[in-house]
């Protein structure tokens, strides 16, 4: 019997090589992948997650978690059947173009990949051009944007724009955020949804994803 | 003579005398100790200072400067005060370990349920020690309140066992007089366990004051016989007004509080040579408006830092003064009076710090007001530890791995130093807007009465043994039963 609860704690205190050691012993001991994956590694990164939200965790320390469950992630996931999936959503990522800005947008992505979610960032500066094709190719359910700068926030729009053109606004949800966007400019230029900081941008994704 | 006080500020540590200054203060307080004198109201004193060889006349004492250097040489640069309960050294008084407690003795008390201004009591006064004793950055308890619902020639029995219930750190007691000292010291001899037990791990030390200028009372002149008899640690501090008791130029003002301090300290020594001693000093201005004794003054703040310097020269522990205000309530004047004073103090390295809490100039306590001190402690400690250049924190490596562009979030530099290198505010909120909405728009004088309330309802202190507790009762009923 695999000892998942050790599992889920070593996870929480962000140990890398115990928890691919854990994550490979169970795998040897023939625990179900799914179960690994479920009461161990997410179940571990979900107390992170609400330990983050209570002001008992700081943000090294979940994004320690986030690399020590990502390692368990890897080894479990070849080994999944198929039609089971370790994700619970795609999200497409970018700070939008004009602007070089990204530690938050960073942040955003690492919240979200320790829930689970399979993140594609397209990293900064992208046009909006660039976030469409990534839409095609990946089909994600949500595209998300950042800005830090007032002047480049009205590239979020222009991304929407070209999105509505292209017939591909209604295939997927659309989230922004970055210091100095507003929910009210969300509504203004028909994003779905807006956050003030990494860990609701990830709540509000799992709710959109819902 | 041309003095510079110039330097290169290339650390935390605030000095604002330089060495010269510090010896030319020195001077001038031994000069005024030999050519004006000081007055003892105590013949016992008298007697022992005309045989160490002041000149006395009357009750007018003048002291040769090498009594001063002898009781400079004998008096111990460092003192250690110890928890009541686990008897492991708590506070080490020395060089510029800053330790930070509460004041004694105020008459009002600000009720953290209703905000009413009441006398303090028995009650308020174990209310504002549990408090203490929860607080992270608080090291030592004095009473925040004057105990006023007891017979008053014996209230100091009673407060001092409002604090030896309530908290386990090193107390700083007042006392009404010797009588009330001895019954004090044999409640200590209980928790310590006897009177060599007590003398070799004292965790408390017996808190006395000259009258300013230039007199040390019957009450004060006994404690610091007493102390010296008993092998005890004595604070013994001026309380001086600029331009009242003392000049209104800060250099005189403090020659003046230095003599009444070395005046205390020769007395003490003489009795007991090596006895240890903390010079005190709570050196303010008279605010001529008003004629109040500032608690919020810059000069305050000044002198003290100056009398710090005067500590370290002179090598002898200094009980410093900070966290007060002159402020009615806990407002923006409050904190900002609070913060300077605990910053500076931290910066000049005084060891134990007290009236942390007070307001109204020291005529209040609030519990509120010693909360939110409590994280601008934690945050003056921050500063004065300052930036440590190594090649573990220069992290060129991790610079290097890393890369333009990159970011330190999730690498294992961060998290094994991100904690050590940052202090994190309990009541000071960095939440964003949002929450803070959500979190009902609470300003931090609310947040601090929400903690002192969630304290007072949810903290318990470490208890006394039963019988320890029946021996202190024991004490205190003698005190009434002898009235």
């Amino acid at each position: 019997m695999a000892d998942f609860e050790r599992l889920s704690e070593e996870v929480i205190a962000g140990s890398v090589d115990e928890v691919a050691e854990l994550t490979q012993e169970a795998i040897d001991g023939g625990a179900e992948p799914k179960e690994i994956i479920n009461q161990g590694l997410i179940n571990g990164m979900s107390i992170v997650g609400q330990r983050f939200k209570e002001g008992d965790m700081f943000v090294p320390e979940v994004m320690m978690a986030a690399k020590a469950m990502k390692g368990g992630m890897e080894l479990v996931e070849p080994l999944l059947a198929e039609g089971d999936t370790s994700t619970v959503g795609t999200v497409v990522l970018g700070t939008v173009a004009g602007d070089l800005h990204d530690i938050g947008k960073n942040l955003v992505a690492m919240m979200m990949e320790s829930a689970s979610l399979k993140v594609v960032d397209l990293g900064i500066d992208v046009d909006p051009a660039e976030f469409v094709e990534a839409v095609k190719e990946h089909q994600p359910d949500v595209l998300g944007m950042s800005a830090l700068l007032t002047t480049t926030m009205l590239e979020m729009q222009n991304t929407i724009e070209l999105l509505e053109e292209e017939g591909l606004r209604d295939s997927l949800k659309v989230i922004i955020g970055g210091a100095p966007v507003t929910p009210d400019f969300g509504e203004e230029i028909g994003a779905d949804a807006w956050a003030p900081d990494a860990a609701s941008a990830k709540d509000k994704v799992l709710e959109l994803i819902d | 003579m041309i003095n510079s006080n110039l330097k290169a500020n290339a650390s935390t540590v605030l000095e604002v005398l330089s060495d010269e200054q510090c010896q030319e203060i020195l001077s001038a307080a031994m000069q005024v100790l030999e050519q004006t004198g000081v007055v003892y109201h105590y013949q016992e004193a008298l007697e022992i200072m005309e045989d160490a060889g002041c000149y006395v006349d009357g009750n007018r004492v003048r002291i040769p400067t090498k009594l001063v250097e002898k009781a400079l040489r004998t008096v111990p640069s460092r003192v250690t005060l110890y928890n009541s309960r686990s008897k492991q050294p708590a506070l080490r008084l020395e060089g510029n370990n800053a330790y930070f407690g509460t004041g004694s003795d105020t008459p009002f008390f600000i009720d953290p349920y209703t905000q009413e201004r009441k006398k303090a009591s028995k009650e308020t006064v174990a209310m504002a020690t549990k408090v203490i004793d929860a607080l992270a950055n608080l090291d030592f308890v004095m009473s925040l309140g004057i105990v006023q619902d007891v017979p008053q020639p014996i209230y100091d029995r009673h407060q001092f066992q409002a604090q030896i219930l309530n908290s386990s750190k090193p107390i700083v007691t007042t006392a009404t007089d010797v009588d009330g000292y001895a019954d004090i010291i044999e409640m200590c001899e209980a928790v310590a366990g006897g009177e060599d037990e007590l003398r070799q791990k004292p965790f408390m030390t017996l808190y006395a004051e000259p009258i300013s200028p230039l007199q040390h009372d019957n009450d004060a002149a006994t404690k610091l016989v007493l102390a010296g008899q008993k092998s005890l640690p004595v604070v013994y501090t001026p309380c001086i007004m600029a331009g009242g008791t003392v000049p209104a130029t800060l250099a005189g003002a403090m020659a003046t509080g230095l003599a009444e301090s070395l005046s205390g300290l020769v007395l003490n020594q003489q009795v007991n040579e090596g006895n240890p001693f903390i010079m005190g000093g709570v050196f303010t201005i008279m605010d001529m408006e008003t004629t109040i004794f500032s608690y919020g003054a810059p000069e305050f703040n000044l002198m003290q830092a100056a009398l710090a310097d005067m500590a370290h020269y002179l090598e002898i522990p200094m009980f410093g003064t900070c966290g007060c205000t002159d402020s009615k309530v806990v407002d923006e004047q409050a904190a900002i009076e609070d913060a300077l004073s605990i910053l500076i103090t931290a910066q000049s390295g005084a060891n134990l710090n007290h009236d942390v809490g007070y307001i109204e100039h020291g005529n209040a306590s609030s519990l509120e007001n010693l909360v939110i001190s409590d994280d601008l402690i934690g945050m003056a400690r921050r500063v004065v530890k300052g930036i440590e250049v190594t090649e573990e924190t220069l992290a060129l490596d991790v610079i290097d791995e890393v890369g333009p562009g990159g970011h330190f979030l999730a690498h294992q530099h961060t998290m094994d130093n991100f904690k050590k290198e940052t202090w994190y505010p309990d009541l000071f909120r960095r939440t964003r807007y949002g929450e803070w909405v959500k979190n009902g728009e609470k300003t931090l004088t609310e947040r601090a009465n929400d903690k002192v309330i969630d304290i007072l309802e949810n903290y318990e202190p470490e208890p006394l043994p039963a019988e320890v507790e029946e021996k202190i009762a024991a004490i205190v009923k003698r005190a009434e039963d002898n009235l």
